[in-house]
């Protein structure tokens, strides 16, 4: 990050080699759509790169760079006027919304237990915007409950509420499907 | 064992096997990275012609907003002059009332304007929870601890208009003392509040807020209770209000959607 403030577009390309991967992730399983994702992920890095002055010598950028995806994110949805829409459970047909979640065709995820990971990432994707922003930043992208409360600008309190109530309604959302 | 237990047992034993299952379905979709698209063509016009940004040092920063709005301070108060009965009043509850207020200036302000060590982001949360401790702390400082001069000192008329016409003015004063910090604040956060920040708008704004108070402290000498706590104290609430709402809007500018 130092080396491409101080002007290395070289750099660049390496912290987006980096962390684009990690940020598309943690988009998609957001907005559960490729191609929203896929902008969204440019917009998040154009604004990175516009605001890069505002990186601070020595510190993590990433937990920045994700409040800015988070951010984003939500600027989206709200432009769009498309979130209800979105998050419904009963919403539109989504194109390959199973495989968005993680980003891979559902059976290169699945190989291990194919009926577990579908139920799980169908319950994922059901769950509330919150609580699966949640369960995305701290089950799957290993944030601790500190950091992601930063990135979403939530309390620490309120974000591990979120985590465990998306976890619970995760687990009985799978004992129903699975033992279905 | 009874046919209940034995369900229990089998019911306790099926949560563990989908708890085990989840964790490990969540565990295998969280260690995969998602390759990533390539740049787009804007993010490539802009990085062929990428420029050194200069290296940001909030706390220097900071200790350069500081002063500034401190001869600010005293500029206005110099315009206004100092408060007739200032020789007359207490002198430990004049410096505790000044000490309390500069503090608050300084502490909320740093928690607002400088990240902790390692983050980009600044103390949003804290200086929201400062911003409101502090206008609540002013308020009914202002209140219970207010001190007079008699026949130096004025106390208002226990009538709306009057309180309202003296409050008008020192509200004016304050906010105009206010809005130095708050500028600068501005320009300072530019880009650092992805989150939070309105909290950290009203953390800057009840900074601004504190240092307005600390001006009509030493310029107004109308020293009853009401005043000193609702309209020198309000002055932080309605400071920290204003900064919510304006700086979320002034510092987010470069990171707006469009």
């Amino acid at each position: 990050m130092e080396r491409y403030c101080s002007g290395e577009a070289a750099a660049f390309r390496e912290l987006y080699a980096a962390v684009a991967p990690r940020l598309f992730g943690y988009l998609l399983r957001m907005s559960r759509d490729r191609a929203q994702a896929e902008d969204l992920l440019q917009l998040t890095f154009l604004k990175i790169h516009r605001a890069r002055g505002a990186y601070v010598i020595g510190a993590d950028p990433v937990p920045w760079m994700y409040a800015i995806a988070h951010r984003t994110f939500l600027d989206a949805v709200r432009k769009r006027k498309r979130s209800k829409v979105h998050l419904s459970r009963e919403g539109d047909e989504m194109p390959e919304a199973a495989a968005h979640i993680s980003g891979k065709p559902l059976e290169d995820v699945a190989d291990r237990d194919p009926e577990v990971t579908r139920a799980a990432l169908r319950a994922l994707e059901e769950l509330p915007f919150k609580q699966r922003e949640a369960v995305v930043l701290t089950k799957l992208d290993g944030k601790s409950i500190a950091e992601a409360a930063a990135i979403t600008g939530a309390t620490p309190g309120a974000m591990k509420v979120r985590a465990h109530r998306g976890y619970v309604a995760l687990r009985k959302a799978l004992a129903g499907m699975v033992g279905a | 064992m009874s046919d209940r237990e034995r369900m229990s047992a089998e019911r306790s034993d099926r949560g563990d096997r989908t708890e085990g299952q989840l964790d490990q379905v969540l565990g295998l979709l969280g260690e995969q990275l998602i390759p990533a698209p390539p740049l787009s063509e804007q993010l490539e016009s802009e990085l062929a012609d990428l420029k050194p940004a200069p290296a940001r040092r909030p706390g220097r920063r900071f200790w350069l907003v500081l002063p500034l709005s401190l001869f600010w301070g005293v500029a206005v108060l110099w315009m206004l002059e100092l408060r007739p009965d200032l020789s007359g009043l207490p002198e430990l509850w004049l410096s505790l009332y000044l000490g309390a207020w500069l503090a608050g200036f300084v502490l909320i302000g740093w928690a607002a304007m400088v990240p902790r060590a390692g983050s980009v982001m600044p103390n949003w949360r804290y200086a929201g929870v400062a911003a409101v401790l502090a206008g609540a702390g002013f308020v009914a400082a202002g209140l219970l601890f207010d001190r007079h001069v008699p026949g130096s000192s004025i106390l208002t008329e226990r009538s709306v208009e009057g309180f309202v016409n003296r409050a008008h003015r020192c509200l004016t004063w304050g906010m105009i003392t206010a809005c130095v910090p708050l500028a600068l604040g501005v320009l300072a956060l530019r880009g650092r509040v992805p989150v939070g920040g309105y909290w950290a708008g009203a953390g800057l704004g009840a900074a601004g807020g504190c240092l307005g108070g600390l001006m009509l402290h030493l310029h107004c000498h109308i020293a009853d209770g009401l005043h000193l706590g609702l309209v020198h104290g309000g002055l932080v609430i309605l400071s920290a209000l204003i900064g919510a709402l304006l700086i979320p809007l002034g510092a987010n500018r470069s990171l707006s959607s469009e």
